[in-house]
């Protein structure tokens, strides 16, 4: 079976890990992310083996550990769709992941679509459609589009 | 040649010749193999993986139809190459199995072993494991090698008996905790952690260009443990330098690895039971231990088979001894038979019954005797018991190692038993001198042989001189009476006439 690694990568308190807890093998605690900053999960999606990296969150003290990042075959910029800045934080964060392993295949997900506040202008869709990423409006909660997500990665590595 | 040839002969000209030797050679099949085989090779040169392919099915076909029509030739071609492999595979499975017999039988009859088995019904831990950590120096329970970059595993092994993670999360862990390290400690880029402890588990990690090995080992391994990762991972480079420089997640190109890891996977036992122990030559191994107590036990029982042996030997030596009428002069095992030679009296009783009690039957023994008349005490005793017919108030007994008859017996049973008590007191077999007759038995005979009033002045008394104790008629009769009485008891020599003719005195 072939493996890849991918991360999830995104502001703190976007709901990565929210999002890979619908669909992993839980192998870790939370704890880990906040100790060293990572915490890994797996799972099997068609024929590959994801070994899913999920990056602590980016806040205003600290950047995301780009170490983290090395290797891995495609990402998930995660933001939240209730807030406007962590959306359009994501093409900083974008910046960070090209500088450190190049343009590796994206997917976007806009998470926490199933409450009230959607908050994701239009400029930052358009700016993530030129860039050819697909972008999903996921809800962690009631696992709406998740899977779709990781499989459309899966696809495009 | 007609038009038609000439006209052909005009349009193709000399291809025509051509045109007909390459016929000729396509249909040759001579000609047509050596072709094929001047272009076979440089041809499989080319198409190498396409003819591999190719080939794969049809050549294992055949392989599988050589080798059931030949079983024996393969069999034999390959024994030299499988042998060696499979001896050692069985040697190894064997001393394992011997390692662990031996820690069972150790532990299931020790007190500690005991105590173990409480600690896994109190923890739920099983009694195996609990028993495996105390023996254990150190054991390497997990072999990972990550893929560096990835912090993907290309491949993981675990110890007998361990529970497996998911090796690709914890490789990835691994190698996060690489890069957590080494951007929380260290700037420098090659300062690398080689190890951390946790608990009883020790991690170490040996790090190489592409990829790096991270060994989960209990307890405390010895510092040559290191160079071994570092010699392994030095020869999956040389192995599989090019496969780690491409890895991307396909761990395809790695088939045969775990080789080079299984050695990895070791252990020590404490008190050196394990056979990579340097000092194993103290401990014995169970294999030699059972051989040395079947020895001892065999030893043991031809010692005590041997001692009992001789220790019928001795009964029956000891007990035919104390039997009258049997000189035994030797006794010896024969054929499962205990034999006996030498003397026995004709009358001597074998003491069967007090042999069986001590487990000697009777079919065991075979006597090989020479008949001989014995002249112990206890022999002549017995014979002349059975012989003499003792009445009341005679007794045989011993006095000063002389047999003697003492008391007073029936003048009927003297008078008939006399000649051959004569004989056995000239033998000097038995002493007859505290025997005489009874008064009575005299008295009733002078009564019934002779007048009362013949008879009524006569006196008896018993006088014992030097020989004999002999009944003395004394007194006085009339002198018809007294020549009566006297050849009454003229051959008679336990009774003695002294009595006078009345008148006479």
């Amino acid at each position: 079976m072939d493996k890849k690694k991918i991360c999830m990568v995104g502001d703190f308190s976007v709901g990565k890990t929210s999002l890979t807890q619908k669909f992993v093998n839980n192998v870790f605690s939370e704890k880990y992310l906040t100790t060293i900053g990572v915490k890994i999960d797996t799972v099997e999606v068609e024929s590959t083996k994801l070994i899913i990296w999920d990056v602590a969150g980016r806040d205003s003290l600290s950047p995301i550990n780009a170490s983290y990042l090395v290797g891995a075959a495609g990402v998930i910029l995660v933001a939240d769709g209730t807030r406007e800045s962590t959306v359009s934080g994501l093409l900083d964060i974008w910046a960070v992941v090209e500088k450190r392993i190049g343009s590796v295949p994206c997917v976007v997900a806009l998470n926490k679509c199933d409450l009230p506040d959607w908050h994701v202008s239009e400029s930052n869709l358009d700016e993530f459609a030129s860039r050819d990423w697909s972008v999903f409006q996921t809800s962690a909660k009631k696992g709406h589009d998740v899977e779709t997500l990781f499989h459309t990665l899966v696809a495009k590595i | 040649m007609n038009q038609l040839d000439e006209l052909r002969d005009i349009i193709v000209g000399d291809s025509a010749q051509q045109l007909n030797e390459l016929a000729e050679r396509i249909e040759d099949v001579e000609k047509r193999t050596k072709d094929v085989a001047e272009v076979l090779s440089p041809a499989i040169d080319q198409q190498g993986d396409k003819l591999a392919n190719s080939l794969q099915k049809p050549v294992s076909i055949g392989l599988k139809r050589a080798i059931r029509s030949e079983p024996k030739e393969y069999a034999e071609i390959l024994y030299p190459v499988m042998a060696p492999s499979i001896r050692r595979a069985i040697a190894q499975a064997i001393s394992s199995m011997m390692v662990t017999i031996n820690r069972t039988i150790e532990s299931a009859t020790t007190v500690q072993g005991l105590s173990l088995r409480y600690q896994s019904l109190r923890t739920g831990i099983p009694y195996a494991e609990l028993a495996l950590r105390r023996s254990l120096l150190y054991r390497v329970e997990h072999v990972y090698l990550i893929h560096r970059e990835t912090g993907m595993a290309i491949e993981s092994l675990h110890s007998e008996g361990t529970e497996a993670p998911d090796s690709d999360a914890v490789s990835a862990m691994f190698s996060a905790i690489q890069s957590f390290v080494q951007d929380s400690f260290s700037s420098d880029e090659s300062s690398l952690l080689s190890g951390f402890k946790v608990g009883e588990q020790n991690v170490w990690v040996a790090n190489g260009p592409n990829s790096m090995l991270a060994c989960v080992i209990r307890g405390d391994a010895p510092e040559s443990l290191k160079t071994e990762l570092y010699n392994t991972l030095d020869l999956i480079r040389t192995q599989y330098g090019n496969s780690l420089v491409d890895f991307e997640g396909d761990v395809a190109p790695f088939s045969g690895i775990d080789l080079y890891l299984q050695p990895l996977l070791q252990s020590e036992l404490k008190e050196s039971e394990s056979p990579r122990s340097p000092d194993s030559k103290k401990t014995m191994p169970l294999g030699s231990a059972i051989f040395m107590a079947l020895l001892v036990l065999g030893g043991i029982f031809f010692l005590a088979k041997w001692m009992m042996g001789k220790s019928d030997i001795a009964t029956v030596e000891h007990f035919l001894r104390d039997t009258p009428g049997v000189a035994a002069t030797d006794i010896y095992w024969s054929n499962g038979k205990l034999r006996v030679k030498g003397l026995k009296d004709p009358d001597a009783v074998i003491p069967y019954e007090t042999l069986e009690s001590y487990g000697i039957e009777q079919e065991l023994l075979v006597f090989n005797m020479i008949p001989f008349r014995s002249l112990e005490v206890d022999m002549e005793m017995q014979r002349f018991r059975n012989e003499l017919d003792l009445p009341t108030g005679v007794e045989l007994l011993v006095q000063d190692g002389e047999i003697q008859l003492r008391g007073r017996a029936p003048l009927t049973w003297l008078n008939s038993k006399g000649s051959r008590l004569r004989q056995l007191a000239a033998d000097r077999r038995l002493s007859v001198k505290p025997l005489a007759a009874t008064r009575s038995s005299v008295s009733t005979l002078l009564k019934t042989s002779l007048p009362y009033d013949a008879v009524k002045d006569l006196r008896l008394s018993h006088v014992q001189d030097k020989v004999q104790t002999t009944v003395v008629i004394s007194g006085s009769t009339d002198l018809p009476t007294l020549t009566l009485l006297r050849s009454l008891f003229a051959a008679n020599d336990w009774v003695d006439v002294t009595a006078i003719p009345k008148g006479a005195q």
